[in-house]
């Protein structure tokens, strides 16, 4: 009786929070931090096995800003990018000297070789971006069907399963518009600190069966980053 | 002989289960027999070009790269824009497609002071529609050769919607769904499909096609001749049934040891056919012969008789396909000549073992009535043929040799007319849509044959990017190179962006750097390894001319010698360097093989014939035969290709059949009777009719090739037709003449 009970009123909690509100719970879930710091590690892995190896320092402040500075591999260490608001980023490289502004008109572009589009990187927030339909209520989460906004999507839907508990993401599959599963994520949260956290994103590339795993540690929150940290001039380091 | 023929018919159900047995187990191998159409895959690996095109092939994936070509008036129109835009997309959706790059869907850097703009060449959701934009979208397009010539034609009449086939997928269904998804959007541009994974798919419909509609016709083909030479079931059945039952086996075979049909394997049934029928033929002939007297005696008889020369016949005839092991270039021939002659020891043995058993099963008590009817019937062919050309003979022995000779003189003028031609293009017919893709990929696209120069060395040092821009100019220096393309020259192009102009920079740290705007790029597995020791020089060969192609190898063999060294090792290859060695290889192959199975078939038909002299004049008439041939495809423009460089060695292991029937029936009868003009009598009317019997039935069965949708094919038909009537001339008008003279001195001198 008693579980009947509580089966009834989260049913009837989910009718009432539709899917729009979910999807807001996971966007909540994943701005919550003003600003995060921590060592990334991109494992690029190709259709033969073959990995290699970026490191990055990253940077990152409210939704939209977000520094990366590389160390690893040897040859591109020091290279630098800093991604500002309305798909601004700038690119230091070192031997270069001077920043440049790189403009990106191409969202379905892959992120210097990654299996992340700029579309997937964006810094608007899901609902922004998608309109979901809550497709099923599973025993540990919920399956969201999101719709893109933007006709320019290169993608007809994305099927995102959803922590029942705490909204955070677990699985995300991309769909061509030809209604194809082209791409695959896959998401492991952890709690540090307050927040949730996602450690590792693996996003498997399909048809390339080409993968990028993407690992997060020695993460710091809310530090109050200042915004003079993501600065352009800020990208090249001060003379030692 | 006795004996043997004895064993025959003593253990007929033995054999016949055996082959029933047989035939079952290889027939069911059958079903897992596949086409590989892959020309490329043809390409011997002791020939230092082809094995480093094939490695490079399928190291940087250029095999797996397919292409629709779209023609108009003008490219540069929204709708035309908005139609590939349509093939981009319903190609994207394919499935097995991993990639797709066109002219609406291809990244675009632009740099200036300000900085970097990384977008597309044409944004797909704006395309340009008014005449303004358009007009600078042309002026885009020309001003980089990453677009020009390479994805729109120079003249901006065709573009090109390049897409790549994902490694486990299956590539024929693939080309297939392309093919009819482009189709059933019904544009009004011309499309085309070209590339290897397209042209494979489209070798392998021509080869199905043939196997299913050129089996059934010779089938019916050769029946009929053998309905109007025997006027029997029997004499219908019995050879087809052979030949059907070795085919089987040499097919089941061939999957056992796992090989593939290839594009002239296709032709093993056609020619086991032809072949084969032609053995049942002389045993059937032999035992209706003496059927007249006695049923199971005849059998005997006749195969104390036939076992030599049918057991000879074939392996002559395996001598002429097994030459082409020793000295052909593609490996497919090999393979041909490997199992054409497994066939037919397969039809020799089914004709001596199988026939037999089958007749002496069976009843024997209307056969003398067949042998009665099939004497009348034949005395057409005694009439009109065979009694005049004894007369002729008899009468004017010189005249027949004075004409053979000038014939001769003739064919061997033709022989120095003969030309070479080893471009895979000349498989299609004229009409074929394949070969116009290949012209537009000519006239517009800067040629179709790649070319690849491979860079051993470390593929970010400044010292190894610059020679390969120097290496890069200096081909394009040459009349057939219009444009090349490596990844020095995506490194120029990035550092232009930003900011340094357009080359590659002195320092490595900077190479090192632009790099990281490079990684992961689609491009960039087409120009370099994984592990970046490795890369290549893209480029195509405009001219399909042997000699332009031997000029560019020199050209490019000097440059590579000067410049080549311990820190970057260069090398060259590409289809025109395989084309220079196939050309060379096809002289060398053709006069191989031939003179392989000439010297083996006069050393054996002497060992038969107990004397070398006797060999030379049996191998005499072929020769004869072959020199017509090759002059009939030098002044009729038919050129030496990897399936007509087959035709001599083949006529001549058939071909030598109707020789070694003539002495042996001349030597058979002359011993007899002692009478040199009876033999010669006896022989053209016992073993002429056979032979022409033969002829129309072994050629009728190579004839069907003609229907073949291959060309190569059609006059590998055509020019075997001509040499099995030449031979069979030959054998009965030249041989009997030499064997006249050569007697009648005999005679006069004892």
């Amino acid at each position: 009786m008693i579980i009947s009970v509580i089966f009834f009123t989260e049913n009837f909690t989910l009718n009432a929070q539709d899917a729009v509100t979910l999807l807001q719970e996971m966007d909540n879930l994943m701005l919550a931090p003003k600003d995060k710091q921590g060592t990334v590690k991109i494992i690029l892995t190709n259709k033969s096995g073959k990995e290699k190896v970026r490191e990055a320092e990253m940077k990152q402040k409210g939704r939209d800003k977000r520094l990366y500075r590389y160390t690893q591999p040897e040859s591109q260490a020091g290279i630098a990018t800093l991604s500002l608001p309305d798909n601004i980023m700038w690119l230091y490289m070192p031997a270069f000297k001077k920043p440049k502004k790189i403009s990106l008109l191409a969202k379905s572009q892959a992120f210097t070789g990654t299996d992340f589009s700029y579309e997937d990187m964006e810094s608007k927030s899901y609902s922004e971006r998608y309109t979901p339909t809550l497709l099923n209520t599973n025993e540990d989460t919920y399956e969201l069907e999101l719709i893109p906004k933007s006709e320019k999507s290169k993608y007809s839907k994305i099927i995102l399963n959803i922590d029942k508990v705490n909204y955070y993401p677990l699985t995300m599959e991309y769909f061509n518009k030809g209604n194809q599963k082209i791409k695959e994520a896959t998401y492991k949260y952890q709690k540090t600190g307050n927040y949730w956290n996602a450690g590792e994103v693996t996003m498997t590339n399909l048809k390339k069966e080409h993968s990028t795993k993407i690992v997060f540690t020695n993460i710091i929150f809310d530090q109050d980053l200042s915004d003079d940290e993501f600065t352009v001039e800020n990208l090249v380091p001060a003379p030692e | 002989m006795d004996k043997l023929a004895q064993s025959i018919f003593k253990y007929r159900w033995v054999t016949i289960v055996t082959v029933i047995l047989l035939t079952a187990f290889l027939g069911y191998q059958i079903k897992d027999l596949r086409i590989n159409s892959d020309v490329i895959s043809a390409l011997p690996d002791d020939d230092p070009d082809a094995a480093l095109f094939k490695e490079i092939g399928s190291k940087f994936g250029g095999n797996d790269m397919g292409m629709i070509i779209l023609e108009t008036d003008n490219i540069f129109k929204t709708e035309v824009l908005e139609h590939v835009q349509q093939l981009t997309d319903t190609l994207r959706m394919t499935d097995g497609i991993s990639s797709v790059s066109s002219l609406t869907d291809i990244i675009d850097i632009k740099g200036d002071d300000y900085g970097i703009e990384i977008g597309k060449l044409v944004d797909e959701w704006d395309l340009p529609d008014t005449p303004e934009e358009l007009e600078k979208l042309k002026q885009r397009v020309f001003s980089k050769d990453l677009y020009k010539g390479s994805i729109v034609s120079e003249d901006g009449t065709a573009t090109l919607i390049i897409f790549t086939i994902q490694d486990e997928a299956d590539i024929k269904s693939v080309a297939n769904s392309i093919r009819e998804k482009a189709e059933s959007l019904n544009l009004p541009e011309k499309l085309y499909y070209i590339g290897s994974p397209m042209l494979v798919t489209y070798i392998s419909e021509l080869m199905y096609s043939d196997l299913l509609r050129l089996i059934p016709v010779a089938f019916i083909l050769i029946a009929v001749v053998l309905y109007l030479s025997f006027n029997s079931k029997r004499g219908v059945i019995l050879p087809l049934l052979t030949a059907a039952i070795a085919i089987t086996w040499t097919l089941g075979t061939m999957v056992l040891f796992g090989y593939e049909m290839s594009m002239i394997s296709n032709n093993i049934p056609i020619i086991l056919l032809a072949v084969g029928s032609a053995y049942s033929i002389h045993v059937l002939n032999k035992i209706n012969y003496y059927r007249e007297t006695d049923g199971k005696r005849a059998i005997f008889l006749a195969l104390t008789y036939i076992i030599i020369p049918v057991f000879l016949a074939a392996l002559t005839t395996i001598i002429g396909f097994i030459s082409f092991i020793f000295g052909a270039y593609l490996t497919i021939i090999k393979d041909f000549g490997i199992f054409t002659a497994l066939g037919t020891f397969f039809t020799c043995l089914l004709s001596l073992f199988f026939v037999p058993a089958i007749i002496s099963s069976l009843s024997l008590k209307k056969v003398k009535n067949v042998a009665k009817n099939k004497k009348k019937e034949n005395s057409a062919l005694s009439n009109y043929l065979l009694i005049p050309l004894t007369n002729l003979l008899h009468k004017h022995p010189k005249y027949i040799l004075t004409t053979w000779s000038i014939l001769i003189l003739i064919s061997i003028g033709g022989i120095f007319l003969i030309e070479r031609s080893v471009d895979i293009q000349e498989y299609f017919k004229k009409d074929n849509p394949t070969r116009a893709a290949e012209n537009i990929m000519i006239n517009k696209f800067g040629g179709s044959k790649p070319i690849y120069v491979l860079f051993r060395g470390d593929m970010q040092s400044p010292e190894v990017l610059k020679l390969m821009i120097e290496t890069e100019k200096y081909m394009e220096k040459s009349p057939d190179v219009v444009s090349t393309q490596s990844v020095a020259d995506l490194i120029a192009e990035i550092n232009n962006v930003m900011g340094e102009g357009y080359k590659i920079p002195d320092e490595r740290d900077k190479i090192e750097q632009l790099w990281f705007l490079l990684d992961g790029n689609d491009i960039m597995p087409r120009f370099v390894t994984d592990e970046l020791d490795e890369g290549i020089i893209l480029s195509k060969f405009v001219s399909p001319d042997n000699k332009a192609k031997k000029v560019f190898a020199n050209y490019m063999n000097a440059f590579i010698q000067n410049h080549s060294s311990e820190d970057c090792n260069i090398q060259i290859t590409g289809m025109p360097f395989v084309d220079v060695t196939m050309d060379k290889s096809l002289l060398k192959s053709q006069m191989g093989s031939l003179s392989i199975a000439i010297f083996f078939v006069i050393i054996l038909v002497g060992l038969i014939m107990r004397s070398l002299p006797k060999g030379i004049y049996a191998t005499l008439p072929i020769i004869v035969a072959i020199v017509i041939l090759f002059g009939v495809m030098g002044y009729a423009g038919i050129s030496l290709n990897i399936a007509t460089v087959l035709v001599a060695s083949v006529a001549l292991g058939i071909g030598i059949d109707y020789s070694i029937h003539v002495i042996s029936y001349f030597n058979h009868s002359f011993k007899i009777t002692g009478d040199l003009n009876k033999a010669i009598e006896d022989t053209i009317m016992i073993s002429g009719r056979a032979i022409v019997i033969n002829v129309f039935s072994v050629s009728g069965g190579f004839l069907v090739l003609l229907f073949s949708e291959m060309v190569p094919l059609q006059y590998f038909g055509l020019l075997i037709a001509l040499s099995m009537v030449g031979s069979s001339l030959g054998a009965l008008t030249l041989l009997p003449v030499i064997l006249i003279l050569v007697n009648r001195k005999k005679l006069i001198r004892s």
